[in-house]
């Protein structure tokens, strides 16, 4: 803290956060084609992404005839007491279900 | 993310309102622009035929453009400032226009955190100031001694706090509290309970109006809390984007139990209950979304307190159970002033004897539980098909009737008992606690080597 003769004490502050510690991450290549392609969605169990997914997936067949989806029974939910654990597993989950593309659903 | 990371493609579907959540989660997951398709709107207002129009003509076009058209969008690190660098010279005026405009204090006016004021934090510690007690999502921050003590300067605590501050901030980092869920749209608040002979040696009030503002500790150490989850796990209101608290109410100061009371009714002190010896300093965070109104009971009976306590602040438990039933976790907490717990305990009761009395006769009916969790955010909650799915206990779905009745209080023991207040009055209050979101997280507080010279010498500055 410093001051002029007369003048309101100045004070020098330091920062409150804290260091910002996480890994850039990139996003996986691109896909245009879905043909062939299988597609998991994932859901949390809330704000009618079963609704959302039952629409998404007769457009999604209409336009790729060949895709494969895995529905939100298959995998499993992203929301609840074993969120984290869903998480941590899903590398493999999808990777053994041969997945190519993934919907997460409902943000809200 | 979990996606992306395994090179999988991903898009995830988010209502409007949350977009700016979104892109702050994924930059603390290491994505500066993750592929996201906005939901326009509130899902659970729309129509059916709303829906599907937006499905088909908004979300398609951004899920499939999400999926297809890629670029490198990997956050880059950015110089941030170091322990001691100084972020900012001025008045105090000036320095709380910056941290303002910054989002770094919550509108009160901040006590400048100069390094002097840091160390003098820093004494009450044998901790080395850049320890790292956790890192906090969803900012992906460290929590370190050293911005514990900036933030609590800021907050106007003294820096015999920082036992306490310290043990706080190992509770809401513990991976099991939660953190990164405190902008949940319920709008919890963290309530901080206290144990041990540190609630006299830092003078907490315990006894009447204990949840008001008022006493320096109470208040700066309930401050302190809501400003470190606003600066390092980065829990903000707009605008700020990660603090999604609907409506929300505003922090709680810290409850301490008067333990005194609670010894002299022959009872033990919470912190037993919790696992803790009696008389080791120990404090408690746990979620809390809304507090009950305050209920009155008399009489020398246990039975004419507890009743009035199941009726009125059992069944305003009630409406939240359905998310505590769906996750199996749920903490409800009841405050009661020394006199109720004195007539309870002087009839024979024990805090056990509370707690499956609760159990036992507040009850729902299970068709209200499904419609609360219809309108809040799942149109189709079925206790049925959590009990098909091996999720909840069978219990929960033994008929289809819907008026068949459920325990609110899931499991007796989950139920917290508080003695504070006014002992002049014969009051109880119930806290709601946020279910999985928010646990109840306990930490012994450590003090240093020379802590009763240390505190003596506090007092006397």
């Amino acid at each position: 803290m410093g001051s002029a003769s007369g003048e309101e004490p100045v004070y020098e502050v330091v920062w409150p956060l804290g260091r910002f510690v996480t890994q850039p991450l990139e996003l996986a290549p691109g896909l245009t084609d879905l043909n062939g392609k299988t597609v998991a969605e994932l859901w949390d169990w809330a704000f009618r992404g079963d609704q959302m997914y039952s629409i998404l997936n007769e457009e999604l067949r209409k336009r790729y005839p060949g895709i494969t989806i895995l529905d939100h029974k298959t995998l499993g939910t992203t929301h609840g007491v074993s969120a984290k654990k869903f998480v941590a597993d899903l590398p493999e989950l999808l990777r053994a279900h041969g997945c190519d593309a993934v919907i997460s659903a409902v943000g809200a | 993310m979990a996606a992306e990371r395994s090179g999988i493609p991903a898009v995830s579907i988010v209502a409007t309102p949350f977009l700016a959540l979104g892109q702050a989660v994924a930059k603390g997951l290491g994505i500066n622009d993750p592929k996201l398709a906005e939901y326009p709107g509130v899902p659970l207002i729309d129509t059916d035929s709303e829906l599907r129009d937006k499905v088909v003509n908004k979300l398609l076009p951004q899920i499939l453009e999400g999926w297809g058209k890629r670029a490198s969008t990997a956050v880059t690190k950015v110089e941030e400032p170091s322990f001691r660098d100084i972020v900012f010279r001025g008045t105090v005026e000036e320095v709380h226009k910056f941290f303002y405009d910054h989002l770094w204090t919550d509108g009160l006016p901040i006590i400048p955190p100069t390094v002097d004021k840091v160390e003098r934090f820093l004494q009450f510690t044998d901790r080395a100031f850049d320890e790292v007690l956790g890192v906090c999502q969803p900012e992906y921050r460290e929590a370190t001694v050293w911005n514990v003590a900036v933030n609590g300067v800021m907050a106007g605590c003294r820096p015999e706090y920082m036992p306490l501050l310290i043990a706080l901030v190992e509770a809401i980092v513990d991976p099991a509290f939660l953190i990164e869920d405190a902008g949940a749209t319920p709008g919890w608040e963290p309530l901080i309970t206290l144990h041990g002979p540190i609630i006299k040696e830092l003078d907490f009030n315990y006894e009447g109006g204990v949840m008001r503002t008022g006493r320096q500790a109470n208040t700066s150490i309930g401050r302190f809390l809501k400003l470190y989850m606003r600066n390092v796990p980065g829990c903000r209101i707009p605008p700020g984007t990660t603090d999604k608290s609907s409506i929300g109410y505003t922090f709680n100061v810290v409850l301490p139990e008067n333990e005194d009371a609670v010894a002299a009714m022959g009872w033990q002190p919470a912190s037993v209950d919790l696992g803790f010896a009696s008389g080791e300093n120990v404090v408690s965070v746990r979620s809390c979304i809304s507090i009950t109104q305050p209920v009155y009971t008399g009489g020398s009976k246990a039975l004419n307190h507890v009743q009035i306590i199941a009726e009125v602040i059992g069944q305003s438990f009630a409406y939240w159970c359905w998310l505590g039933i769906r996750n199996l976790s749920w903490y409800p907490l009841i405050v009661m002033c020394p006199s109720v717990a004195k007539a309870i305990a002087d009839d024979g009761w024990t805090k056990d004897d509370i707690r499956k009395y609760l159990y036992d006769h507040v009850k729902v009916p299970a068709g209200l539980v499904e419609k609360y969790a219809h309108n809040t955010s799942q149109p189709d909650f079925s206790l049925k098909t959590l009990v098909e799915q091996g999720t909840i206990p069978a219990e929960y779905c033994e008929s289809d009737d819907p008026n068949r009745l459920l325990h609110v209080f899931i499991k007796p023991e989950w139920t917290s008992i508080i003695v504070a207040g006014d002992p002049g009055r014969n009051q109880s209050r119930g806290y709601v606690q946020n279910q999985r979101q928010g646990i109840p997280v306990s930490k012994r507080i450590h003090l240093p080597h020379d802590w009763q010279a240390m505190l003596t010498r506090a007092r006397e500055s």
